[in-house]
């Protein structure tokens, strides 16, 4: 019998327990590899894999849990070695009674953005266990044990893109209801189901007492079958064991079937005696399987939001119409987006909508950084952005969660092309009410193209409630008929086709005064029409009070607590006083970044821009930097300083770009933490020192390859490069960086710094200069640039 | 046994800072009482720890006739130990969120909180080894050793991890080049001996940069190594 006809087959399927235990249990030695088993204890391995037959599993895990190309490196042995020897003693083993599994486990080094390990290089090293599977002819891959969402995408892209095997996912979960990197149950449901995976469940880390609350999780968000594998209890913190026994084991796990779990095995510390207690408990019980409905909703790795009431799409990351974001995305600034990010959180929006199309830039590649950016710091699901099906993907493949794609339309072409992408990364897509022959005047004709967008979707088996439809906002002043068109669009959408709706708001005004009356009037009408996902500026506070008076006034926000707690403390709110008070050379000298911005504002009423540099900002830099050398000051006065001029200068550039075209700063110098290193605080610090100092500084992040650290160089003509380390292991990187510049003969000065490195280091690897602080990185820059 | 690190003395934070308590101006004071603030509310201390018997050979230690941690400093930190506990300690992933959060926008708060981890992390590790004295009674301990002192070298980090089972039990990992992450995290021997050992004192030894660090300086220590 295949893995489909189990599943078909009513009533629950038992899966094995543990085998590390077992193996240690038979004399597998302190650092032996358990998964080279195969190779050296093979009769072991399959006298284990034979009892777990003769307790009832019907499926067996192969002994290939690490049995990935990072974790062999150590053992001399490689996968295509191992992985076809663990299967065959599993089939050996099984007899024709059980199905064979690829298990997968982690790599053992944590994927961006939380560690240092590239996500395609992770699907590829999964992609070779699968390939071996393959050929090796396993039944099915269990990918287990994760606790990383992003790695287990990986996993299972890496399934779908070399094999057409049935796979089960399991993620392991603290007692608090998430992962160790705060993923939770919720998020894995939504993004696994929609990246196709077969089973999605529970393993490790717990034992079967803790699973209810899991899998109703689970149950809420997919609509799969599941799986759980807990430990046999509790574990002991000094690792010595667990507490429960093989009948409290199988009791337990038994009440489980009454939430519908289909495939019931165990984990870490279970053993033949637990499994075949299992089957004798599991005995003539049916699964509770009542049909499961997913409502509509997107996710991050770690945040749910479902689409059950207004939810708002920040629209800030976009360059359109946004020259400080046009300057960002040319300079490859990702921390001006992190902070536009944030701040749209903090003002309210639920969903970010991220646009990095620029003709000058390499679009794909920078949707990619700034996913992964985004993704380090912001919990808020994204809305990936853009016209090209290339940067479209490259954004969804590296995304962790199930994202929104925006946009396709009604023609063909675009929906042939989006689609496939939509659903082989489980996103929900934007489709817009237009096709070739532009935008329909009329609602009905609108409603005509969302039934096809509709159509084609399900077609290519993306869920209905994936799909949100945007009838598409005309300007009045330009088309004063056509608002209402949109609204009657929407509506209709929303009562016959019964889909989500979508609607970027801002563009009603355009050329009307008093715009933000307009929007705001604008957005109430289509709420109460029905419009679900309103794409507007969260940071107009307007809006976002449209937002929560619609959810008050509908009986949404039950007791109007969202209502009362944003605005119930309004009147006591205190504004921090504005300028006047203190000098903005007080200002940045005391470091009060609060008060800069106000402060330069005034300033800039009767003072010059470049006078307010000048004559007010640098000096008092210099006098900060100054007392730090003294030792007057230490260095987190020097950082607020900088921190403070930096508000400052935010001003001040908005205000140039508001005349002239883009101001250029000194330099450019290059910066970046070295390959290996992750450490990047002081690189920061130094970055907006310099920048402080007029100076333009192309920043490549941390662990950044010499090469790309070479070819930034060349492609800005950048005079200095900054190179930051922080630990011993990695100066070596900062060696070879400095190495390959000369061999590339590229005229430029190098500075390192860092807190293990000395001067005399830094000469004998053959740096210009050594900074030993922030301070001293600026001297450098005058005395290199001016 | 679970730790908790329910507060942080500000002084060992303005230390970490580069700041000489006594010379911190009130903002900075504030600075850092508010990084211990954010910080805490993010971390989710957990640790584990192994026991083994330690056997002194010509290179180095080895661990219950299993792996070798090359090099002497560590072997004349243990002289006397007959079993040492191998233990890993970390502060979990919300800590380098938050801090990554903080640095695009206040990257004052950012570097205080980075330092208020510091001093979590050391606070964490000094809870553990109480806990570990307290499995060995009538034992003696030098003070507890982590890859990077001397010429123990980093890359033992993720052999010290498996052993520990680390990814598993709490989360811990090491980059390929040996960077644990999540960030904020230690791995330390603790020598047990059945007879007194000078307890020694940790120090800054064996690091390049001693002699220009700005942590030294103001009485405190990095928390790198």
């Amino acid at each position: 019998m295949g893995f489909r006809e189990l599943l078909q087959k009513p009533g629950p399927v038992l899966l094995d327990g543990g085998m590390g235990t077992m193996l240690q249990a038979r004399g597998l030695g302190l650092g032996e590899a358990p998964e080279l088993a195969a190779l050296e204890h093979r009769d072991w391995l399959v006298e284990i894999h034979r009892s777990y037959v003769e307790a009832g599993a019907q499926i067996l895990c192969a002994n290939t849990f690490g049995a990935n190309r990072e974790k062999l490196a150590r053992t001399g042995k490689t996968v295509e070695e191992v992985i076809p020897a663990s299967l065959a003693a599993a089939r050996e083993a099984a007899g024709g009674q059980a199905l064979v599994a690829l298990d997968v486990g982690p790599i053992g080094q944590l994927l961006e953005p939380t560690g240092t390990l590239d996500f395609e290089t992770a699907v590829e090293i999964f992609a070779q266990e699968v390939r071996c599977a393959v050929s090796a002819g396993a039944d099915l891959v269990m990918i287990e044990t994760m606790t990383d969402l992003q790695e287990c995408r990986a996993a299972l892209l890496a399934v779908k893109e070399n094999s057409t095997l049935p796979v089960m996912v399991s993620l392991t979960y603290e007692a608090r209801g998430r992962t160790f990197l705060g993923h939770a149950p919720a998020c894995a449901a939504l993004t696994l189901e929609g990246m196709g995976a077969d089973v999605i469940g529970v393993n490790c880390s717990l034992g079967p007492r803790e699973m209810p609350a899991l899998v109703e999780e689970l149950r809420r968000w997919t609509a799969l079958p599941l799986s759980v594998k807990p430990n046999a209890g509790l574990p002991d913190p000094g690792g010595a064991g667990y507490d429960i026994t093989a009948e409290e084991f199988a009791a337990s796990m038994a009440e489980l079937t009454a939430l519908g779990v289909k495939f019931c095995g165990g984990c870490c510390g279970t053993t033949p005696e637990y499994i075949a207690q299992l089957k004798r408990a599991l005995t003539g019980r049916t699964l509770a399987e009542p049909e499961r409905r997913v409502p509509a909703a997107v996710c991050s790795g770690t945040c749910v939001v479902p689409i059950d009431r207004v939810r708002v799409i920040g629209e800030r990351i976009n360059p359109t119409g946004k020259k400080r974001m046009k300057e960002a995305l040319l300079r490859g600034d990702v921390d001006f987006m992190l902070s536009q990010a944030l701040e749209q959180v903090e003002a309210g929006a639920d969903i970010l909508d991220v646009n990095v199309g620029l003709p000058e830039i390499d679009e794909g590649a920078m949707m990619v950084r700034v996913v992964k950016a985004l993704q380090g710091v912001v919990d808020a699901p994204l809305q990936l952005d853009s016209s090209s099906p290339e940067a479209l993907e490259r954004g969804l493949r590296v995304y962790c969660g199930k994202a929104i794609v925006n946009s396709v339309n009604g023609d063909a072409e675009t929906l042939d092309a989006v689609l496939p992408l939509v659903k082989k990364y489980g996103a929900a897509v934007v489709g817009l009410t237009l096709d070739r022959n532009g935008i329909p005047q009329t609602a009905e004709a609108r409603l005509e193209i969302a039934r096809r967008i509709l159509e084609r979707a399900l077609a290519y088996g993306i869920r209905r409630e994936d799909v949100y439809i945007d009838c598409l906002t005309l300007t009045a002043s330009a088309e004063q008929a056509g608002a209402a068109q949109t609204l009657e669009a929407l509506s209709r959408v929303k009562s016959e086709l019964g889909l989500k709706t979508l609607l970027g708001v801002s563009n009603i005004s355009f050329g009307l005064p008093a715009r933000p009356v307009v929007n705001q009037n604008f957005l109430m009408m289509a709420m109460t029409r029905g419009l679900d996902l309103p794409i507007l500026n969260p940071n107009v506070e307007a809006m976002i009070a449209a937002v929560r008076s619609y959810h008050l006034l509908m009986n949404v926000d039950r007791e109007a607590r969202e209502f009362i707690a944003a605005y119930g403390n309004a009147a006591v709110e205190v504004k921090p006083v504005a300028g006047g008070a203190r000098s903005l050379r007080q200002i940045v000298e005391s470091g009060l970044r609060g008060e800069a911005g106000a402060a330069v504002r005034e300033l800039l009423e009767t003072v010059e821009p470049m006078e307010i540099v000048d004559g007010i900002l640098i000096p008092a830099l210099d006098q900060v930097g100054a007392d730090f050398e003294a030792g007057r000051v230490f260095l987190p006065q020097l950082i607020q300083s900088a921190g403070a001029a930096q508000a400052a200068f935010e001003v001040i550039r908005e205000r140039l770009s508001g005349q002239a075209g883009p101001e250029s700063g000194k330099g450019p110098i290059i910066l970046a933490t070295v390959k290996g290193d992750i450490h990047d605080i002081g690189k920061n610090i130094v970055k907006v020192l310099l920048e402080n100092y007029g100076y333009a500084v192309i920043d490549l992040g941390k662990d950044v390859e010499p090469l790309a650290v070479a070819e930034a160089v060349r492609t800005h003509h950048a005079p200095l490069v900054g190179l930051s380390a922080l630990m011993t292991t990695t100066l070596q990187s900062m060696e070879e960086t400095i190495g390959l510049l000369r061999r590339e003969g590229l005229r430029c000065k190098t500075v390192v710094g860092g807190a293990v490195l000395t001067r005399e280091y830094a000469e004998r690897i053959g740096a210009d200069f050594y900074a030993k602080d922030a301070k001293e990185s600026v001297d450098v820059a005058r005395q290199v640039i001016g | 046994m679970p730790v908790e690190v329910r507060e942080l003395d500000i002084d060992e934070v303005l230390r970490y800072m580069g700041c000489p308590p006594e010379r911190a101006e009130a903002s900075v004071r504030v600075l850092a009482e508010r990084a211990v603030e954010l910080l805490l509310r993010e971390i989710q201390p957990r640790w584990a720890w192994r026991a083994f018997r330690l056997t002194l050979e010509p290179d180095g230690v080895r661990l219950d006739g299993g792996l070798l941690l090359p090099g002497a400093d560590l072997k004349a930190h243990l002289t006397g130990c007959e079993q040492a506990a191998l233990f890993c300690a970390t502060l979990g992933s919300g800590a380098d969120r938050l801090i990554r959060r903080l640095e695009s926008r206040d990257l004052a708060q950012a570097f205080a909180v980075d330092s208020a981890a510091a001093a979590a992390v050391e606070s964490v590790c000094d809870q553990v080894e109480l806990e570990l004295q307290s499995r060995f009674p009538g034992h003696f301990f030098p003070f507890r050793y982590s890859p990077g002192y001397g010429d123990l070298p980093l890359s033992l980090q993720n052999e010290l991890l498996d052993l520990l089972d680390a990814p598993r039990r709490v989360g811990l990992t090491a980059s390929a080049d040996h960077i644990l992450i999540p960030r904020k995290s230690v791995t330390a021997f603790l020598g047990v001996a059945d007879r007194p050992v000078a307890r020694k004192s940790r120090s800054c030894l064996g690091c390049p940069a001693r002699e220009e660090c700005q942590y030294r300086k103001s009485g405190g220590h990095c928390g790198i190594s």
